[in-house]
Parts: C-alpha cells; sequence; structure tokens
C-alpha cells in the first residue's frame, strides 16, 4: 500500500494514501478532538470539533483526505475560539444529571468540555421539552442528554445496516439571528442543525424495528442511549474491565466483560454489560447483550466429579457442539488418541467435509479473505448464508461494503428477505429455489471467471445456458410528418412538416442466460443492472455460508468455490457454522455418528456436562474459562475468565483419565501447528486493538499452499430441488446457542419463524411432520422474512433441532396447525 | 555506633530552648545557701496554696469542671465527623442522595457500598445504601464530594453497639420522616461556603 | 519552760477503772475493725480530696457522692484472683503483705484512739467491762510504736525481695534505705520533746500539755515538729518521699506482682500508719485530747487534719529523687535533729 508523507504540527509522518487526515492522526497517536467521527463509518460532519488548518486553509480532518506534502496544524487561535464555542453550545440546555447519568466518567461531552477548557456559557436558548423513550426491549433514549453527533444514525445504516434510527424534527426555538455576527462560524452552522434536530426510529413510530444489536448504545457519547437494563445500576468506574472474546459465533469479537458485586448482600462479581472497541469491531445483539450466561456453582461437587471419570472411562463417544474452546477440543482430541472414543460434533463436522473438499481442490488450507478483507472490497456475494441471522460480522461486512466502498452485492438464498435489499442501491437478491446453490455458483463463474482459465467442460456447460432469443422492444423515432394547414386568415393551404415522435416496434437479439432465469430472475433486466453494477470494481469476494456445508453436494459445490478462485479475480471467504466450528474442524478428528455410551458436552447423552448447570457434571461457561477460539476470521484469539468458577473444568478431568498439565490454557501451546496453529504460551496472546484499528488479537492461522491437479465439478443436479412446504434450519437474529438463550436480556423465543402473511396462515403453534418425528413449536411472525420458506430455530441443544434436520438445513415437511 | 560517637551525639543542641536556671551550686557553702534559700522561700507554701485555692474554687464557687458525662453533654462542633446523616429534601421529603456514587468513589477505606436502579418514575433509585462502620475512618471526604449535600457527618458520636450493622444502613443514616422539622443543615466539610455565590460564574438563561 | 508534775499523771490514771483482759481483747477488735475502715474510707477521702484539688468531683456514682466506691473497691479486691508469680519464693510473698498491715496494727495497740468508755450493765455477758482508750497502755509507748513502725519495713522490703521481679527489688532496695535512714530522724527529732517529758507514755504526753493551746509542746518544740512531719511523710512512703512504688520509675515498685486483697493489705498497713503518725503528731506536738471535755473531738480534728496535710501535700508538690532523699535525710535533717536534740539538753540543763 502507498504512503504519503504529511506534516502534523511540524512532526511528519508517513501515512497511508487517501486516508481521512483524522485517521492518519489517530494511526499516529496524535490528537485531534472529534465527537461525530466513527472509523469505519461514513462522516458526518455533525460535530465539527475536527476542524484543523492543512496547508493554509481549515478543513474537517475527517473527511479531508491526506496529500503528499501536507502540512495540518491541529490547534490555531481561530480553531480553538471554534472549538470552545463548539463545546459551550453542546453544553447549552443539557441536563445537570451527571450525578445519575450511566456515562458519567467516561461521557465525551464531560471530557471534551473540560479538554477545551469551557469553564463559563455564552449562549442561550429556550429549552424544548424532550421525551424520554424506550425504543424496544433493549434500547432507551433519552432526548434530553442527546447531542445529536448522528453516531447512532451513522453506525446503524453504514456498519449494522438496519438503519433503524434516524434524525427526526425537534421543534425547538430557531436562533437568535445575533448569535450568527457575534459567533464562530462552525459553531453557529453545528447549533443551527442541532437546534432542529433529534434522534428517533427511522419507521415512523415510537418502536426500533431493528436487530436489537444495542452497538447505538455503544456508540453515543453521552448517556442518551443506554441499554435498558444497565440503566442506572452502576457507574462506569466501578465496573472492572475483562477483555475477551464473545463467544455465542463465529465472529469471535472482542469484547469486554464489564463487572463488579453484584448487590450488598450478594459480594459475588456479576457482568454489568458488555462494551466493544466500537471503532474498530460491532457486535451483535446476542454479544452485547447475551452475557450473563455463567454457570454458578457452589462448589466442587466430588461425586458428581468421580461418576463422570467412571462415565468417560466407558464411554464409546462424546458428542459436544463448537462452544467450545481450542484447548478443549484439543483435550478431547487427545481423549480420541489415547482412549478411542469418537467424537461427534455434526456443525464442525459438515464445515470440516467442506473444508477438506476445498482446499483439496484448490489447494489452499483454508480460505483466502477474512472478513475485514471482505469489508475493504467493492463488490461482495453471499451464497448460501442467511446473512441477516447466521453471522452478524458477515452481514456487517455485506453492508459496510455497499455503504462505505460504493460497492455492489449479489445475495444468493432461497428465504426471502427485505432487509438485505435495503444495504444499498447496487444490491441484487436471488431468493432462488431451494437446492439451485450450484447454480448460482455457476452463474458467479459465468460472470467473473476468466474463460480462458476455465476447464472446457464447464466452459461448454455454461455456454449451454446461453440462447439468443428476439425480443420485440418499443424504441422512439422521430418521424417527419407533413400536415396541410389551411390559414385561416388567407384560406390558402400550407405543407407544413415537423418531426413528431412515435413509438416503433423493434425486434433484438438478446443474450439469455439461462442460469439468470433458473435462479429466478428475468435475464436481461439483471444483466443490465450487472452491467451498472460492475462500473469502477477493483476487487471481489465471495461469503460461502452454512447451507452449502450441509448441502447434499457439499463437495462439488466446495470444487466450484475453489473453481471460482482459481479462476476469477473474487476471493472466498466462509462462515463457520458455530462459535469455534473452524477450530474444532482443524483439531478434532470427527466421526459422523455417535454409538454406544455417549457422553454430551453440552449436548444430549447418557452422561451429561454441562455449562448450562442442567447436566450431571457442571462445567465453566465461556465467560468463566480462559482459553483461545478459532474464529472466522481465521484469527487464533484468547478469551479470559470474567466471572469465577468453583467447580471442575474438563481438565481436571483429564488429569485423571491422561497425562495433563496444569490448567487448561496449558494446552494452548501445543495446538497442532500443522494445521496452522502456532506453539504460542496462552499468556503471551494480545487482545486488543491499536490505534489504527490493526487487530492485535492472538495470532493470524497460517494457510499452507500445495499444489493441485484440475478441478473436476459436476454439473448442476436439479434433482436436488425441495418443493412443497419447506423448513429451513435457522436461528433468529441474536440467538446462537444455548447460552445466549440463557442471558436475560435476550427475548427471542424457540420456534417456527415465519414471513408475517405465512404466519398468519399457519396459526399460533404448528406441528412439524419432519417424517419419522415431529415436532411442536410457536409460530412467530418475522417482519425481515418474505416468502413461503419458515425458518426453524436450533439454539436449543434439547430439542435435537439437528436431528430433525439430519444433517441438512433444508427440509421439506407437512405441517398442522395445532 | 562506637562509644565515641555515642557520646558525641548532637542531640538537639539546635532547638532548644534553654532556661536560665543559674548556677549550679559547686562548694559546700553555696549547697547550703540554696537549701537554706530554698526552705526559707514561700514557694513550698505557695504550691500548698494554689491548690487548696482550687479546692474552694470547685467546692464552694461552683467552678468545677467535670461533665457527668453520660448525663451532661457538651454541644459539639457543627464540623464534628461522627456517624454519617442521610438528609432529606425539606419540601418533598424525599431523600437527598442520587445515587451519583462519587461518595462510594472517593471513600479512602472503601465502606460506602450502594445499589442503584431505574425506578417507576424513570429516576435513579438508591435501593440499598450501607456503610461498613468497622472501616470507617471518618475522614469526612464522602460529605465534602457529595454534590447533594445528601451525605453527611452527624452529631452521634456513641457508636457502640450490640452490632456492627446497627448503624449502617440507608434507613438508620436517613431523617425520620416525623423529624424532618428538626432536619439541621451542615456547616462541616463539603457544606455550601457563605461567600459561594461571589465564586461562581452566572449560566445565562434564555427564561 | 513548764514542766507537768508526775503526781498530776498518777492520779489521773489511778481514777480509772481497771482494765481486764476483755477490755483489751474488745479494744484491740474494735481497733481492728474501725482502723481498716477508716483505712478504706481513707482511700476515698484521698480520692475526693484529691478530685477536688484538681477541680474534679472523684468517684460520683456508687451510692451518694460515690459513697460506697469504697465498698465495690473492697469488694473487688477481695474477690479477684490471688495470683503468686511462679518464680516467686511463695511463703515470704504470701506473708510480706500480712506483716505490713500487722506491724501498722501493732503499732496502734500502744496509741490511744477513741475514748475509753464501760460497757452498759444490762448487755448480757461483756456487761461492766471496761473498754480502755489504749489497748496497752505501756508505759514505754513511744519506744514501742516507733519500733513497730521500724519492724513495718519488713512488708515492703520481703515483698520486693521475694516476688523475682527487678522492680519489685529495686522496691524494695528503697524501702531499706529510706524506712532505714529516716527512721533516725524521727528517734532523734521526738527524743527532745521526751526530754522535755521526761516520759515515753503517751499519757504522759497528753497530760503534759493539758494547760490549753499554750502549752502544747510545739511551740517549744518546733524544730522537732517539722522534723519529725518531714520523717513521718517519708516513714509512711507519702508523697513527696513515695519512692518506693513511683509508678514513673519501678512500676509500682515492691507491690508490682501483688494484686487482688494482698495487694490491698499493703494499702490497709500505709493507712493505717498514717493515722498513727497522725495520732502521735497530734498527742506528742498538738496537745492530745487534753482539752477537758472537748479533748475527743479535737484529737479526732487533730489527726484528720495530718491525714489532709499528707493528701494536701500529695496533690501540690512534685516527689525527690532518691538520690534528694538520702542526701536530705544525712546531711540537712539529721543534723538539725542531733543540734535540736543537743540545744534541748543545754536548755533543760540551764
Amino acid at each position: 500500500m502507498s504512503t504519503v508523507n504529511i506534516k502534523i504540527d511540524g512532526k511528519e509522518f508517513a501515512v497511508k494514501e487517501g486516508e481521512y487526515i483524522l485517521n492518519a492522526a489517530r494511526a499516529n497517536d496524535v490528537f485531534i478532538p472529534a465527537i461525530c467521527y466513527l472509523t469505519r463509518c461514513s462522516p458526518t460532519l455533525a460535530c465539527r470539533l475536527c476542524l484543523v488548518e492543512a496547508d493554509g486553509k481549515q478543513v474537517y480532518a475527517c473527511n479531508a483526505k491526506v496529500k503528499e506534502g501536507m502540512e495540518i496544524t491541529v490547534d490555531t487561535p481561530n480553531i480553538l475560539e471554534e472549538r470552545r464555542a463548539i463545546m459551550e453550545v453542546y453544553d447549552v440546555n443539557h441536563p445537570l444529571q451527571c450525578g445519575v447519568c450511566d456515562k458519567s466518567g467516561e461521557c465525551e461531552l464531560q471530557n471534551y468540555t473540560l479538554e477545551l477548557g469551557v469553564d463559563s456559557q455564552s449562549y442561550m436558548i429556550p429549552d424544548t421539552k424532550r421525551e424520554t423513550k424506550n425504543w424496544s426491549s433493549v434500547l432507551h433514549y433519552d432526548a434530553g442528554l442527546c447531542i445529536v453527533c448522528e453516531r447512532c444514525t451513522t453506525v446503524c445504516k453504514d456498519m449494522i445496516g438496519d438503519a433503524a434510527i434516524t434524525t427526526a424534527k425537534r421543534g425547538g426555538e430557531a436562533l437568535d439571528k445575533g448569535f450568527k455576527d457575534t459567533m464562530p462560524k462552525d459553531a453557529y452552522a453545528m447549533w443551527n442543525k442541532l437546534q432542529k434536530s433529534i434522534i428517533a426510529p427511522s419507521n415512523g413510530t415510537e418502536y426500533t424495528n431493528c436487530s436489537d444489536c444495542g452497538e447505538c448504545t455503544a456508540v453515543c457519547p453521552v448517556g442518551a442511549l443506554v441499554s435498558r437494563d444497565f440503566q442506572y445500576t452502576s457507574n462506569a468506574w466501578d465496573l472492572k474491565r475483562t477483555p475477551a472474546t464473545c463467544a455465542h459465533c463465529s465472529s469471535g469479537c472482542q469484547i469486554y466483560y464489564e463487572t463488579k458485586p453484584a448487590s450488598i448482600e450478594d459480594r459475588n462479581e456479576k457482568i454489568y454489560r458488555v462494551t466493544n472497541e466500537w471503532n474498530y469491531v460491532s457486535l451483535c445483539g446476542a454479544g452485547r447483550f447475551g452475557y450473563d450466561f455463567e454457570n454458578r456453582v457452589d462448589g466442587k461437587d466430588e461425586k458428581a466429579f468421580a461418576a463422570a471419570v467412571e462415565a468417560f472411562k466407558k464411554a464409546d463417544s462424546i458428542r459436544f457442539n463448537s462452544v467450545i474452546s481450542n484447548e478443549e477440543a484439543l483435550m478431547l482430541q487427545a481423549l480420541k488418541e489415547k482412549m478411542g472414543v469418537k467424537l461427534v460434533n455434526p456443525d464442525a463436522r459438515a464445515f470440516q467435509k467442506f473444508l477438506s473438499a476445498y482446499s483439496q481442490a484448490s489447494g489452499q488450507s483454508l480460505y483466502s479473505f477474512d472478513f475485514k478483507e471482505v469489508m475493504a472490497t467493492d463488490f461482495v456475494m453471499s451464497v448460501g448464508a442467511a446473512l441477516r441471522n447466521d453471522n452478524p460480522n458477515a452481514r456487517y461486512a455485506f453492508n459496510n461494503v455497499q455503504k462505505m466502498n460504493k460497492g455492489a452485492g449479489l445475495y444468493f438464498h432461497p428465504v426471502g428477505d427485505n432487509l438485505v435489499p435495503t444495504f444499498g442501491k447496487s444490491v441484487e437478491v436471488f431468493t432462488h429455489k431451494v437446492g439451485l446453490e450450484e447454480a448460482a455458483l455457476y452463474l458467479i463463474l459465468d460472470l467473473f471467471a476468466d474463460t480462458g482459465k476455465l476447464p472446457a467442460d464447464v466452459k461448454e456447460y455454461i455456454a449451454s445456458f446461453k440462447s439468443e432469443t428476439t425480443k420485440t422492444i418499443k424504441e422512439k423515432v422521430m418521424k417527419d410528418v407533413t400536415e396541410t394547414v389551411v390559414d385561416e386568415e388567407t384560406g390558402e393551404e400550407k405543407e407544413i412538416s415537423k418531426k413528431v415522435p412515435e413509438m416503433v416496434e423493434k425486434e433484438i437479439t438478446v443474450e439469455k442466460n439461462g442460469l439468470v432465469e433458473l435462479l429466478g430472475k428475468e435475464s436481461d433486466a439483471f444483466m443490465d443492472a450487472f452491467e451498472k453494477m460492475m462500473k469502477k470494481k477493483e476487487s471481489f469476494s465471495l461469503i460461502v455460508g452454512e447451507d452449502l456445508y450441509f448441502h447434499e453436494k457439499a463437495e462439488n459445490i466446495a470444487k466450484l468455490v475453489a473453481l471460482i478462485e482459481r479462476t476469477s479475480t473474487v476471493k472466498v471467504a466462509m462462515i463457520p457454522p458455530k462459535t469455534n466450528s473452524l477450530g474444532v474442524a482443524l483439531i478434532c478428528d470427527l466421526d459422523d455418528e455417535a454409538a454406544g455410551y455417549t457422553i454430551g458436552y453440552n449436548e444430549n447423552g447418557d452422561f451429561k456436562l454441562s455449562a448450562l448447570g442442567a447436566g450431571d457434571l457442571d462445567m465453566p461457561a465461556m465467560n468463566q474459562q480462559e482459553g483461545t477460539l478459532t474464529n472466522m476470521h481465521k484469527r487464533v484469539i484468547p478469551t479470559n475468565a470474567a466471572l469465577e468458577y468453583r467447580g471442575y473444568e474438563l481438565n481436571d478431568i483429564m488429569k485423571v483419565l491422561i497425562d495433563a498439565p496444569k490448567e487448561t490454557v496449558d494446552w494452548t501451546a501445543s495446538l497442532p501447528v500443522e494445521k496452522g496453529f502456532q506453539a504460542v504460551e496462552f499468556d503471551s496472546l494480545p487482545n486488543g486493538y491499536l490505534n489504527d484499528g490493526t487487530e492485535n488479537r492472538g495470532y493470524q492461522l497460517a494457510v499452507t499452499l500445495s499444489d493441485t491437479g484440475d478441478i473436476d465439478v459436476s454439473k448442476i443436479d436439479e434433482s436436488g430441488i425441495l418443493e412443497g412446504e419447506i423448513v429451513y434450519r435457522c436461528n433468529p437474529q441474536r440467538q446462537f446457542n444455548d447460552f445466549s438463550d440463557k442471558a436475560h436480556e435476550i427475548f427471542e423465543a424457540f420456534g417456527l419463524y415465519a414471513s408475517p402473511a405465512r404466519a398468519e396462515a399457519l396459526g399460533n403453534k404448528v406441528e412439524i411432520d419432519f417424517g419419522e418425528r415431529n415436532i411442536i413449536v410457536d409460530v412467530i411472525a418475522d417482519e425481515r422474512m418474505e416468502g413461503d420458506i419458515v425458518s426453524l430455530s436450533d439454539f436449543k441443544s434439547a430439542e435435537d433441532v439437528y436431528r430433525l434436520f439430519d444433517g441438512s438445513r433444508y427440509k421439506t415437511v407437512t405441517m398442522r396447525k395445532v | 555506633m562506637g562509644l565515641e560517637q555515642f557520646k558525641n551525639r548532637n542531640v538537639g543542641t539546635q532547638n532548644y530552648k534553654m532556661l536560665d536556671l543559674g548556677e549550679t551550686p559547686t562548694s559546700g557553702m553555696d549547697k547550703f545557701k540554696q537549701v537554706v534559700q530554698r526552705t526559707f522561700k514561700v514557694e513550698l507554701f505557695i504550691g500548698l496554696w494554689v491548690t487548696l485555692r482550687e479546692m474552694i474554687n470547685a467546692l464552694l464557687r461552683g467552678q468545677m469542671h467535670t461533665v457527668k458525662y453520660p448525663f451532661e453533654k457538651l454541644p459539639i462542633s457543627p464540623r464534628y465527623r461522627a456517624i454519617h446523616d442521610m438528609l432529606r429534601l425539606l419540601e418533598s421529603g424525599h431523600y437527598r442522595c442520587i445515587g451519583c456514587g462519587l461518595c462510594e468513589k472517593i471513600c479512602i477505606s472503601n465502606c460506602i457500598t450502594m445499589n442503584t436502579r431505574y425506578d417507576e418514575n424513570q429516576r435513579k433509585e438508591v435501593s440499598e445504601y450501607t456503610i461498613n462502620f468497622g472501616r470507617c475512618i471518618f475522614c469526612g471526604y464522602c460529605a465534602e464530594v457529595c454534590p447533594e449535600l445528601a451525605i453527611v457527618h452527624g452529631p452521634r458520636y456513641e457508636t457502640a453497639s450490640e452490632q456492627r450493622a446497627s448503624f449502617s444502613l440507608f434507613e438508620d443514616m436517613l431523617t425520620p420522616i416525623d423529624q424532618l422539622n428538626l432536619q439541621k443543615e451542615y456547616d462541616g466539610f463539603g457544606a455550601v461556603t457563605p461567600n459561594a455565590d461571589d465564586n461562581i460564574k452566572q449560566t445565562p438563561l434564555a427564561y | 519552760m513548764e514542766i507537768v508534775t508526775y503526781t498530776t499523771v498518777e492520779t489521773f490514771v489511778n481514777h480509772l477503772p481497771e482494765v481486764t483482759w476483755v477490755g483489751s481483747l474488745i479494744k484491740a477488735v474494735l481497733i481492728l475493725a474501725v482502723i481498716s475502715a477508716i483505712a478504706g474510707f481513707g482511700t476515698f477521702i484521698e480520692r475526693k480530696v484529691l478530685a477536688f484539688m484538681q477541680r474534679r468531683l472523684g468517684p460520683m456514682h456508687v451510692g451518694p457522692y460515690g459513697l460506697l466506691q469504697l465498698a465495690a473497691d473492697g469488694i473487688k479486691l477481695f474477690t479477684k484472683e490471688d495470683i503468686v508469680p511462679q518464680n516467686a519464693n511463695k511463703l515470704i510473698f504470701m506473708i510480706a503483705p500480712a506483716i505490713t498491715a500487722a506491724t501498722a496494727f501493732i503499732a496502734l495497740s500502744a496509741v490511744p484512739v477513741f475514748p475509753d468508755f464501760t460497757i452498759p450493765k444490762f448487755i448480757p455477758v461483756l456487761g461492766g467491762t471496761f473498754v480502755p482508750s489504749i489497748a496497752s497502755d505501756l508505759n514505754i509507748g513511744i519506744l514501742f510504736v516507733l519500733g513497730m513502725m521500724a519492724a513495718g519495713l519488713y512488708g515492703p522490703l520481703l515483698a520486693g525481695m521475694s516476688q523475682a521481679n527487678k522492680w519489685g527489688i529495686i522496691g524494695a532496695a528503697r524501702t531499706a534505705i529510706q524506712f532505714l535512714s529516716y527512721e533516725v530522724v524521727t528517734g532523734l527529732s521526738i527524743l527532745a520533746p521526751i526530754m522535755l517529758v521526761g516520759s515515753l507514755s503517751f499519757v504522759d504526753f497528753n497530760n503534759a500539755q493539758a494547760g490549753g493551746i499554750g502549752s502544747w509542746l510545739i511551740w517549744q518544740q518546733p524544730v522537732a515538729f517539722v522534723l519529725f512531719l518531714i520523717a513521718g511523710f517519708a516513714e509512711t512512703n507519702r508523697t513527696p518521699f513515695d519512692l518506693l512504688e513511683h509508678e514513673a520509675e519501678v512500676v509500682s515498685g515492691y507491690a508490682t506482682e501483688y494484686s487482688g486483697m494482698r495487694w490491698g493489705m499493703f494499702f490497709i498497713g500505709e493507712y493505717a500508719n498514717m493515722i498513727t503518725i497522725s495520732v502521735i503528731a497530734a498527742i506528742v506536738f498538738l496537745g492530745g485530747y487534753s482539752e477537758g471535755g472537748l479533748g475527743w473531738l479535737t484529737i479526732i480534728l487533730k489527726v484528720g487534719f495530718f491525714f489532709f496535710l499528707m493528701l494536701w501535700v500529695r496533690a501540690a508538690w512534685p516527689h525527690v529523687r532518691p538520690d534528694q532523699l538520702m542526701w536530705l535525710c544525712w546531711k540537712v535533717l539529721m543534723p538539725i535533729a542531733v543540734i535540736n536534740v543537743v540545744i534541748t539538753g543545754i536548755v533543760m540543763m540551764v
């Protein structure tokens, strides 16, 4: 990446080309005050504090890009005057309730008021009554405290993609015209805007219709947006921050658990909230609100432990899921090697198979892109992922590409979704039939592959979909018309010729793409749109989701994905189905089926180890244990224990059964190096971000390359198309597993999610007949869903939804009202 | 320390105020003179007189010093720092504490703890508040930092009790609602200074 | 210089009824009971007087004006555990307080205390018994009293030596030097009045001063009086000569290891000695009980004055150093006493 040299306050820095001055300064630890700017979002220019002087001109550091040789002065007397006036304006009518405000102590308004030395007030205006509102089950908005920096609306639109909140009219009094002449220009402009606006849900109602991710509460610089549950329960300075990793999905976002004693009577530590480095990582609702899933036990249950050891000794197989650390996965693998038990983990197994098929075809041990790289591309595609539900980070990346990179996107998924199209104008959504994922990949091959590199048979196969048809289009043609006009006065007839537009039908030959038609779109309309989408695009990425791993033709699909990478510039990123599926897939030799006496680790089994408190032996939950996780960014990241755990850990059992080290984290250095892990001690793994946004967390998995031959792919198997009533295995937003379900601020229920129309047709409760087994569930309407396919949650391991679906994500079923 | 050093220690030759005690008698005659002088000077009897006079003062002139403590008590200074009081608002009777947590933060012996919550009136409610008087050193920082003059030091210095928890709950420290009319404003640490108005700039208001 | 004639005394004594052994026994029991009580009461008075002189109230809460404080203290002393240190000489440690108390009371047997009376006839068994003023009217009363008080030094001395405590040893050493030294002064100072009276009987002293205030021996022997008083303070271990058990120097001196009733006996002894010295001073120098019908009242006042003086001095004066004490005894008081005896002798000869 090319750099340019700039000078800030006389000091020289080499910074990234095309970077905003503010980001360049921050990357080099130079402080420029700014409230409204968010690193990965578009500048809003609401606060105007970042005013700096660049080459003699005043510019806003958040939206002026660096140029070679630029000389920047952060503070000039004029700028300081502007900034002070801006802070004074922010303080006008701001309620003096720091005493009770949740933000007090970490409030940017407090900080900048102090930083810029505001010790008196020169401006005034009558206040407007601003109501406090609860926007949703988690969001609390105190308009009185709001300084309308628009960070919340910006992050919601540019990062999250919900665009659930927007600025609205405040109805405040107009500014006294006298101020215009007396006060600094930018401060006046900012005040003028501030006095007119307020934040409100963008759907015009009192309530937001969003995924309740709470990112707006995270970015709010003041106490205006606060989680309802956290409000007034603790001061920021009382909370102890433990850097950790969210263990709900495979994003593995960096979070801080903030703890303090639960109450005066109960001095046990309790997690009060989760915070994040919102400039560098955005959380979803599960990460932010699903934190209290800890397993509280009183002490070591020796009897249960002895029973567990006995159970392990006679166990034939161990069933577990991917909410597990790398170390624990390694322990289980060691157990398999020493004692020959079978390891069963359906989600990781499917992903493991897919990944090995992919790497055999591509010669690459892992997929090419992480999602940060996806976010930097300007054309992003998604196949086989319910983007809204499967993985928030993938969705944020898809959305961010549209918003920040003037990007375009293709979204292939059988379940209709009305949110994805709103991410950007250049997003085309294919709501294709279930089973046509191969077709989607063939279409991508067709659109992006270098035909020269394609194998002949594939080329031929793709060409077979193309047909030329004639199409009648109407065209506007100017036609000369001669009219005879009679002059009324003279009675003379004159001939006047003029041009008149006329619609003419014309037949043209159009190339029709059968793949597009097969996927349910009109070929020529799409091709026109696609042409526009491709303008000025340089980098391409493809997100591959869980549907493909559980596809009947998963192996062929993996080959197709490899072929796309080989023959085009499209780079692939995969979404591991569950939290640590990637880690488990790399570390463990998994088996397909359990047999004999089975131990369930957070899963059903003859003997249950459970971090949910419902098993035969208690285990620590992820917020109570140290360890590493492998996330979808191909990173091995550490997480720490936020809460004490007094019971036994898996390692204690290992110590009895096999020769295990003292602590769980002593296993970290033994993670398999040949799979890309590094032999480093747990304690040497960092977990944070650098000022320039560099992710300084754990380490990146090494990707090994090998030579492979031609990729042999088979044709689209249309026999796999499902018809009739189809159920999709998919969790609601904010739900990922039993742990997110246990958290008291996650309200999404287990059930059958359907589009409102479909839900109405289904009634309140249905019995779903899977053939051999059936299940009775509540029907829940999801406004964001479209079409007839319904989604059945799988986050409750007790319901054993995986077995119902039998290694697939879609099933044709019969549903009856109950 | 060697003997030499020990003997020649420079112990406080600097800051002692020396009294003029006269010459110490050396010869036998001088000593005899001193005895005679001391004997016939009435110094000893002045001493006797002084004590007798004080006895007369005490018994006959009502100048007895003794305060019969549990039955009689001396008034204490308003700046005295005894067991804390939590004051109420005189207008509404509601407790003044807003639960800002500054006392909790500033407390150098870490003895203050509070639970707060979002109450039905959309206010921050102090659901529980306690001071561990086993730890409190009565430094007065909490009263000084309190922005609402809600926590102050009261005059209750008799803190012996059967239980350590006897004074430590919010209700124990809070002015009883029926004695609100007796509630006194606190003049000690953290109270508003008489010239407070002169020391701050007024914020302009558009009303 | 007027000298009371022998005949007067003989007449006076001869007028009294015969003293039986029962009377003496009753007197002895009376002295023991009353003086012990007074000794206890003396502690209360001391506390009160010292308090008043410091403008305090002193004990106030046990009984009216704190009067029952001494009962409370007594109960406490009686009921406290009797502790004997491990390395002490147990026998001597236990006997020592008794020596102090016993010698103090034995000394009182030759001192006239309280008036004589006859038990009324209607009381059975004891009816008609004459109880004398002096339990044992020895004709060498003064010598006996001085001798007994000197023997009293064995109490603190043995106590200090037996208790295996360095403070006790120091206290014992101080006892020995202080009591022995001041014994000399007491004896010499009182020798001059004895020369004048020509008798060692307290009764004779009393009778010799029967001529009213003008005939008190203090006017003839002021130096002897002052010497006797000073020596008396030292003999009774009172401020300013309370070196035997001075807290600031030797913790509690010979009494360091004592507690409970044994400790209390030292104090009873000390207060009994205070009373003895006060009585001697009153009889020898201030005319005794010679004032006709009011004699018993006046002697109580006189004794009371000396007792009060001891408390008063304690409230006003600091104590002296041991070396000053010795210096005072041997270089000042003893020579003056000798000179006083010599001058008295010369005056009598002339």
